[in-house]
């Protein structure tokens, strides 16, 4: 990642007044690489070109999990006679992560366009955008731009002339962050509770009601027309080796100056925090980085020497890039506390499907209380980096891995101020 | 109490119509539904699940799991103004927690309780995707209510007993300065 | 043919069959709670992990690829697999806990935290001796507990119905009791509710479990979080005796076992037959085990004088029946067999009055049109009726039978309450001379001017044709006054009466009923009357049945034992009977 960041433009929360109506993002170039597409259906633009196109650009998956979203959309079956969908999490959940709702206030048809030619690269005619059920007032204003682009013909039958029928349907959840796990927010889209399924089957082979199902993420989508307008090469020149584009980091904690930014992939993590964030709070001293949301690692400030905000970099420093929502902590936070709290998170979200996760989690919390309380012991917390390793991979979904990683890594990296809350009797015998 | 009959008007059988439309079948509703009738009602206690189920020709069952997995559903009669205050980790590092301890302080409530006068309930909750605004609440889980302070506290107070909900707030990112003064205008 | 390396053994196997039911088919063990082989498999108590790798094959030979040894390479899972969920493939090799300690201390991990929320109340819990939870701990769990925090609390002796009481602490949320619902019994009656380690299965709120099949949720539910209201607290299952049976309430002949301790049948379960009933039996079919314990026709009794019957001996009984016999020609006899007996009751019944020179015995069949559903709740509401026709009884509309007794001297009725279901009225008996041989007090025994006291379904070993057509047998599960578990090599023995002192083993008298099998008892008549009859045993009169029915040639009891009985090439009759 070269030094010029600062003079970077966002892609997509350009600086437009207004963006979100219509009228003004065709102005700026709107719906042009649906157009293109759909214009250019029998040559360029077959649908496997743009699958490929995507798949080159390599848009690692915003949600969290990073994967190649071009891939993904490969992996769905050639069309038969069942109904096939796109289901666009918009659940965004993970603490930290205040990302994706700033595209449905300010660049929604940016979202809407790249959800059209997901849809039209897989031959789907139903999408379905899932969004957090605290959000409502984002899905209100969300749904007035997908009115608006019904009735400019961009959705619904016949879109643009071009004999293809696209529906979006917008939903809401009603306060469960497992439904931002893929499955899970298939089986609230099918109106039950939100237990992540077992895989296999993958969602492309049996995902909503059974049928071919892609998941992407909202702002994964919303990269798409970039890829299209500029190709995937110009997109692969953006950001850092192995994880580029644009990418709305969420800064929060103990900042000067919190917020959303955009900024390409691989920003230092440094830049990002002392130069765009303004620097932590009050002069003091950095104390640790959460990086991408809860569930990943923390870092100690002095783990944090050069580290890009991209997978390979994060990797290596010991933690991973999540959904860039990025948590700082200043000298003074007691990680005793923290640490509770994020487990009192995941005990609270757990799903309680399956055995590690929903009887893990509520263990953690309790011993951790515990110990915030000055009764626990040192044997606590050896017990607890136990009982992570008896939760992590053992589970149908990965929110027991994200319950167990914080514990694992806050408690071995910050060890010295968790045996100093535990009783002085019991830690006597050294 | 007299006893309430539980019934949909025409008008919200009409938006549930809408509502089942999206879908290919009417179980997915399910949550849609149970939103229409806690907006009716203001909360889903059984005989509101019983109506969704019934209006919906599903099992009570499957609305009870529903009702009961979600916890933006108010399981029993709430107060006027539900305040959830956010305590989850971005919120907890900039005073989630201080501004919890003020709302019940101020109210004389604990978390999880509802004032005497049925005015007010106070919860706290996990994320609610504000981690920039910390700390933050949402009322009645509609508004958010960003950047708290004590004082701003109690002014919500004050203005949500004089019946004024606080406005939408619209918070845009720092690179976008255009579109910031265009707000602001 | 595909193989499999199961803990360095090789096994074949044929079609798709996931790991778990493939490793039990083939005897081997993996403990596990939520997988049910009848339901979906929702893998979700992670008990049955294993470690699960295939061979890497070169992509265009196909030949696998092998390392310096010679041996496969290969690729491994990167996470331990849910057998349950695990579709075996070709080349497979698998670990489990038998042959790594990883597994076995994945599986160990599982059980810690299924543990942790549990009471542990297994003194005071129903479901101990037979409880997978208990079993599995034992075999595979964790020495102590590490847990030193609070325990979940939840509602505890809940009714969710009728017949079944939910303890929540005790749950594991298997749901398996929720999916009976959903795709078995089909009533979506319960739910999981709440969240994380506060779920537990429910009803919705004011709704009543009354789903018809509910009790089979208590026979699944792998610990003690269902139980049923009417078994807590009666008896332990290490005191029971176990013995095989069929549902004789309807006329589907569900497999069932019947629990007796000191000769009361204390409880009756499912036995599986994947030909029958699966797993599963209707909550009627339980009730049944009241009807062998209780209302019971004990001694021979007669009416002297007005409507009062009495008690008399055995030999009076006899003597008395004699006289009557030898009193009437046998064209004034009407003589009525029973859907509600066994196919070996009515046909040395029948043989009897035959060598009489009675005509063949008459029966109607018991049914209730609409009665019945899709599954295992029939409009017949008795287990024989094909089996009474099958041996060409008489098969009569109640006209039919009404007829027959207002023609008759003496009306002689085989076990079934004719009285009771409205086939007629003690006014239409009255001046007959009305002999019952029958099991249980009913109005039709009280109208009686003698009656035999039979043996049940639970004291004899006898064969029932259900309406499918299949026959199927019981054995003798509790002891009559002239009977002895230790002698009769039918009976099973429990732990009680294999191990146990006088003093534990607490057999009573009381609850031995003063009946005799049918066969037996006109044995005793026949000798009487010098009458060339004599039948030892059901199972020889079975082989005489065997030689005389071509629809039952080649069937014995044998067979039925070892193939769960057998469907018979008869006809299948459309029940049209009222």
């Amino acid at each position: 990642m070269a030094e010029d960041w600062r003079s970077y433009e966002p892609l997509l929360i350009p600086d437009i007044p207004n963006l979100h109506e219509i009228d003004v993002y065709e102005e700026n170039g709107g719906y042009q690489a649906l157009r293109n597409i759909l214009d250019n259906r029998e040559g360029k633009w077959t649908r496997n070109n743009v699958t490929n196109e995507v798949k080159a650009a390599n848009i690692r998956g915003r949600g969290g999990a990073g994967f190649n979203a071009g891939l993904k959309w490969s992996f769905m079956p050639d069309p038969d006679d069942r109904p096939r969908y796109l289901a666009c999490n918009g659940d965004e959940s993970e603490p930290g992560t205040f990302k994706d709702r700033n595209i449905f206030e300010f660049n929604p048809h940016l979202f809407i366009e790249g959800a059209l030619i997901a849809a039209y690269a897989m031959t789907i005619d139903t999408i379905y955008v899932y969004i957090r059920g605290e959000y409502i007032d984002w899905v209100n204003i969300f749904e007035e731009a997908v009115e608006e682009a019904y009735e400019k013909g961009y959705l619904g039958n016949d879109i643009l002339g071009s004999g293809i029928d696209i529906d979006l349907h917008t939903t809401y959840g009603a306060g469960a962050y497992i439904c931002g796990e893929e499955t899970g927010m298939l089986e609230s889209l099918e109106g039950k509770r939100g237990y992540p399924r077992i895989k296999p089957p993958f969602p492309a082979q049996k995902g909503l009601w059974g049928n071919p199902t892609t998941i992407n993420n909202i702002e994964t989508l919303a990269n798409v027309p970039l890829v299209i307008n500029n190709g995937a090469e110009w997109y692969q020149s953006i950001g850092a080796e192995g994880h580029n584009g644009p990418v709305l980091y969420g800064i929060s904690g103990h900042v000067n100056k919190p917020g959303v930014y955009e900024y390409p992939a691989g920003m230092p993590v440094m830049d990002l925090i002392n130069e765009v964030a303004g620097g932590i709070r009050g002069g003091k001293d950095l104390k640790a980085l959460i990086p991408g949301g809860t569930s990943t690692p923390v870092l100690r400030a002095d783990q944090l020497e050069g580290v890009s905000m991209d997978s390979n970099s994060l990797r290596e420093a010991g933690s991973m890039m999540g959904t860039a929502g990025m948590v700082v902590m200043d000298e003074d936070t007691d990680m005793v506390d923290l640490l509770w709290r994020i487990s009192h998170f995941f005990h609270h979200e757990s799903c309680g499907q399956c055995t590690p996760c929903r009887e893990g989690t509520g263990w953690l919390e309790k011993v951790l209380l515990k110990i915030k309380n000055g009764d626990g012991e040192i044997k606590d917390l050896d017990m607890l980096l136990d009982l992570t390793t008896q939760m992590e991979g053992r589970t149908i979904c990965a929110l027991a891995d994200a319950a167990a990683w914080p514990v694992r890594h806050t408690i071995n990296r910050f060890r010295d101020e968790f045996e100093a809350r535990c009783k002085k009797s019991v830690h006597a015998v050294a | 109490m007299a006893e309430q009959d539980y019934s949909f008007t025409q008008e919200e059988l009409d938006e549930i119509e809408r509502l089942k439309a999206k879908f290919p079948t009417d179980k997915a509703a399910t949550l849609r539904v149970l939103w229409v009738a806690q907006e009716k009602y203001g909360h889903v206690e059984p005989e509101v699940q019983q109506l969704v189920a019934e209006t919906l020709d599903i099992s009570p069952a499957h609305v009870h799991g529903v009702a009961t997995f979600y916890t933006q559903y108010y399981k029993e009669e709430m107060g006027k103004f539900v305040l959830d205050v956010c305590t989850c980790l971005s919120c907890q590092l900039c005073g989630g927690y201080e501004i919890l301890h003020h709302l019940e302080d101020e109210l004389g409530i604990k978390a999880g309780e509802t004032t005497e006068d049925g005015m007010f309930s106070i919860q706290s909750v996990e994320c609610l995707g504000a981690c920039g605004y910390a700390p933050m609440l949402q009322v009645t889980n509609g508004v958010y209510a960003n950047n708290l302070t004590k004082e701003k506290v109690d002014k919500l107070i004050e203005n949500l007993r004089n019946g004024n909900m606080p406005e939408f707030e619209s918070m845009v990112m720092r690179q976008n300065e255009k579109r910031k003064k265009a707000v602001s205008e | 043919m595909p193989e499999v390396f199961i803990d360095g053994k090789r096994y074949e196997f044929e079609g798709k069959p996931k790991l778990l039911q493939f490793i039990l088919d083939q005897g081997l063990e993996v403990p596990f709670f939520c997988y049910h082989p009848s339901m979906s498999i929702p893998a979700n108590c992670r008990q049955c992990m294993v470690k699960v790798g295939t061979p890497i094959a070169d992509k265009d030979t196909g030949e696998y690829e092998l390392d310096e040894n010679g041996e496969r390479k290969i690729r491994w899972f990167p996470k331990f697999q849910t057998s349950c969920s695990t579709t075996v493939s070709d080349g497979m090799v698998v670990h489990t806990q038998e042959s790594s300690e990883e597994v076995a201390r994945a599986q160990k991990d599982t059980l810690e935290f299924i543990l942790i929320n549990h009471p542990l109340d297994c003194p005071i819990c129903d479901q101990a001796g037979e409880c997978p939870l208990q079993i599995q701990t034992y075999k595979y769990g964790p020495e102590g507990s590490r847990f030193e925090v609070k325990k979940v609390h939840k509602p505890k002796r809940v009714q969710l119905g009728e017949r079944v009481t939910l303890d929540a602490e005790r749950c594991i949320n298997c749901t398996r009791c929720v999916r009976f619902t959903e795709e078995i019994s089909e009533t979506n009656q319960l739910t999981i509710v709440s969240r994380g380690d506060k779920n537990y299965p429910m009803t919705a709120p004011g709704e009543e479990f009354d789903d018809p099949y509910s009790m089979n949720t208590v026979d699944i539910c792998p610990v003690g979080a269902l139980t049923s209201t009417d078994f807590r607290f009666k008896a332990r299952v290490w005191e029971m005796n176990q013995t095989p049976s069929i549902d004789i309430t309807n006329g589907k002949g569900c497999n069932v076992d019947l629990w007796t301790r000191d000769n009361l049948v204390l409880r009756i379960t499912p036995r599986q037959n994947e030909d029958v009933n699966d797993y599963w039996m209707p909550d009627e079919g339980r009730d049944a085990y009241q009807q062998f314990n209780e209302n019971r026709v004990s001694r021979p009794s007669i009416k002297l004088d007005g409507d009062n019957q009495s008690n008399t001996s055995w030999n009076n009984a006899i003597e008395t029946f004699a006289e009557v016999l030898e009193a009437h020609e046998a064209d004034n006899l009407a003589v009525i067999g029973s859907p509600h007996a066994s196919v070996e009751e009515n046909y040395a019944f029948n043989k009897f009055f035959n060598l009489l020179g009675a005509a063949n015995a008459k029966f109607t069949p018991h049914v209730i049109p609409g009665y019945g559903d899709d599954f295992l709740i029939t409009d017949d509401q008795a287990p024989n009726a094909n089996g009474c026709r099958l041996i060409n009884l008489d098969e009569s509309e109640a006209d039919g039978i009404k007829a027959a007794i207002q023609n008759a001297e003496v009306v002689i009725i085989l076990s079934d309450d004719l009285i009771g279901r409205d086939v007629f009225s003690a006014e239409d008996l009255d001046d007959k001379y009305i002999i019952s041989l029958a099991t249980n007090q009913t109005p039709t025994v009280e109208a009686s001017d003698l009656v035999i006291p039979i043996t049940c379904i639970a004291e004899h070993a006898a064969s029932y044709i259900n309406v499918d057509g299949r026959i199927q047998r019981s054995y003798p599960a509790k002891e009559t006054k002239y009977t002895n578990r230790r002698l009769n090599l039918e009976m099973s023995e429990g732990r009680l009466d294999r191990y146990g002192t006088n003093f534990d083993n607490w057999v009573s008298e009381e609850n031995k009923v003063d009946c005799l099998p049918v066969w037996e008892f006109l044995n005793h008549l026949g000798d009487r009357l010098g009458l060339a009859y004599q039948q030892d045993h059901s199972r020889t009169i079975f082989a005489e049945l065997s030689n005389q029915f071509p629809a039952l040639e080649e069937i014995t009891y044998e067979r039925m034992d070892e193939e769960q009985g057998v469907q018979l090439p008869i006809e299948q009759q459309e029940v049209t009977q009222a």
